[in-house]
């Protein structure tokens, strides 16, 4: 009994250890591609057609290529760039947080335009007509309501990100699959995928749990 | 005094000539009704005054100032505070979902205004009890009936002070049983001498809380007048048929104990 506790903590805790990376990724991604994804948004709206233009286009290459392609593009691809390229060599886990925020930041524009969407004119007339400015229609009436409307898309996203930093192992960065995928190798048998399953349930457990709550708090 | 005076009006969507060549003005402490068919331009010509549409050419003066002069609009800041002094009640109310009922009337005095708190929850609760709905002051407008939502519509365009208000067809949206407390509260108003430009549909408050009526067909205002001279004595054909119709549709629509003369 006690060998296979030993066997047990042998194999998880660098999974713990790589879980801890994969939630650094997250949290960065998390916390970067929201506001991004945002301004995104914003210029998809712009009346100036080359703002709008480019991130059409921005958000067609980024939904349109495989995140993968995009994770070894930025660590393995942009340093071979021409003349540039000194300048973007970048460590591993830089690197994955590149990609993964700027990847999901298009996933998140079209969330958000899709809430926007949602939004009745009525809302902007009637803020108009009490005198609100544009700026202050947008954060004190729309962008709540917004909210609202994206969260539950927002919530699959979220869930989606967590699962996909199993990709950056790709470019050797260590979280819960290396670990898992090393033990499995090593030892032969497919328990170690198993830990490996229960921890991104466990991290997807408290996700959806605290956006069950966000949306308690945004009900009307 | 004048509070607004349209010159020569004129508004087109593409091909569409929806408004032309309108002109009127609004005294201080009129109730000016504007009815006609649908699609005869009123609305339209109601989200001119307050800058909703854009019309073409023509004036508008709110208190002595162009909201629009020989159809040019002066800067976007020049037109806020123009439409800062006029309130708008909506058809389909308008209130903020994500907001409390005393919110949806603060947001406005506290964002644009920076009113003292104290003072501007005192003057929201003033104007709830003027439309009846003190006890729902927390709640969320999705639990409130049309005509409270409406209601609260009202007392939310309140609470900027506005010289005149402006309604779009405050009841076509409402179950008829709920019209009349909304008509209520108009009424109270124009017995206070607020100045107010109303579409509506309901003839029998166009007759009896209206000082002035415009009827309005195919983008014109083809009769204009004091509710006597248009309901009992119209000069136009059009005005004719029109009341006839509406007139016999709305008696038979509206059960006797909705009817106006309840409120009255």
């Amino acid at each position: 009994m006690s060998d296979f506790l030993t066997y047990l903590s042998n194999i998880t805790l660098p999974m713990i250890y790589g879980m801890g990376i994969a939630l650094s990724i997250f949290a960065v991604t998390f916390v970067c591609s929201i506001p991004l994804g945002f301004l995104f948004t914003l210029m998809v709206r712009s009346k100036f057609k080359p703002i709008k233009a480019f991130a059409d286009a921005y958000i067609y290459v980024m939904r349109g290529t495989p995140l993968l392609l995009q994770l070894m593009f930025v660590y393995f691809g942009l340093p071979l760039l021409p003349f540039f390229g000194q300048f973007f060599i970048f460590d591993r886990f830089t690197a994955a947080c590149i990609a993964f925020g700027m990847n999901y930041a298009a996933y998140f524009a079209e969330i958000f335009r899709g809430g926007l969407l949602a939004i009745d004119k009525g809302q902007y007339e009637a803020a108009k007509v009490l005198g609100l400015t544009k700026f202050e229609t947008m954060t004190r009436v729309v962008v709540p309501q917004m909210i609202r409307v994206c969260l539950p898309s927002i919530t699959n996203e979220t869930i989606t990100l967590v699962k996909d930093t199993s990709l950056v192992t790709v470019i050797g960065v260590a979280e819960i699959l290396h670990y898992a995928k090393t033990a499995v190798n090593r030892d032969g048998g497919p328990f170690p995928f198993f830990i490996a399953a229960i921890l991104y349930l466990l991290i997807n457990f408290v996700i959806t749990m605290v956006f069950k709550k966000l949306e308690k708090k945004y009900e009307f | 005094m004048e509070i607004i005076r349209v010159d020569k009006l004129n508004k087109s969507f593409g091909d569409h000539h929806v408004l032309n060549d309108i002109s009127f003005t609004v005294n201080k402490g009129d109730v000016v009704a504007i009815i006609g068919s649908s699609g005869s331009g009123k609305s339209t010509l109601l989200r001119c005054l307050i800058d909703l549409e854009k019309a073409d050419s023509g004036d508008v003066f709110m208190e002595g100032k162009p909201l629009i002069k020989s159809g040019v609009y002066p800067s976007m800041q020049e037109i806020r505070e123009i439409i800062m002094r006029m309130g708008m009640v909506f058809q389909h109310f308008n209130l903020f979902p994500h907001l409390t009922v005393r919110q949806n009337l603060e947001l406005a005095p506290k964002v644009v205004k920076k009113e003292e708190p104290l003072q501007m929850n005192k003057r929201c609760e003033t104007y709830l009890e003027k439309v009846g709905l003190l006890e729902r002051i927390d709640a969320m407008p999705s639990t409130l009936s049309g005509g409270e939502k409406q209601r609260v519509a009202i007392a939310r365009a309140l609470m900027m002070n506005p010289d005149i208000l402006l309604f779009d067809e405050p009841t076509s949206a409402l179950d008829p049983e709920l019209t009349g407390e909304v008509l209520n509260v108009m009424q109270s108003l124009a017995n206070e001498h607020m100045t107010m430009v109303v579409v509506t549909h309901e003839m029998n408050f166009a007759r009896k809380v209206a000082n002035k009526i415009l009827f309005m067909d195919a983008g014109k205002i083809l009769e204009e007048g004091t509710p006597e001279d248009i309901f009992n004595n119209p000069r136009e054909q059009r005005t004719q048929a029109f009341l006839s119709t509406v007139l016999r549709e709305q008696s038979k629509k509206v059960k006797k104990k909705y009817r106006l003369k309840k409120y009255l």
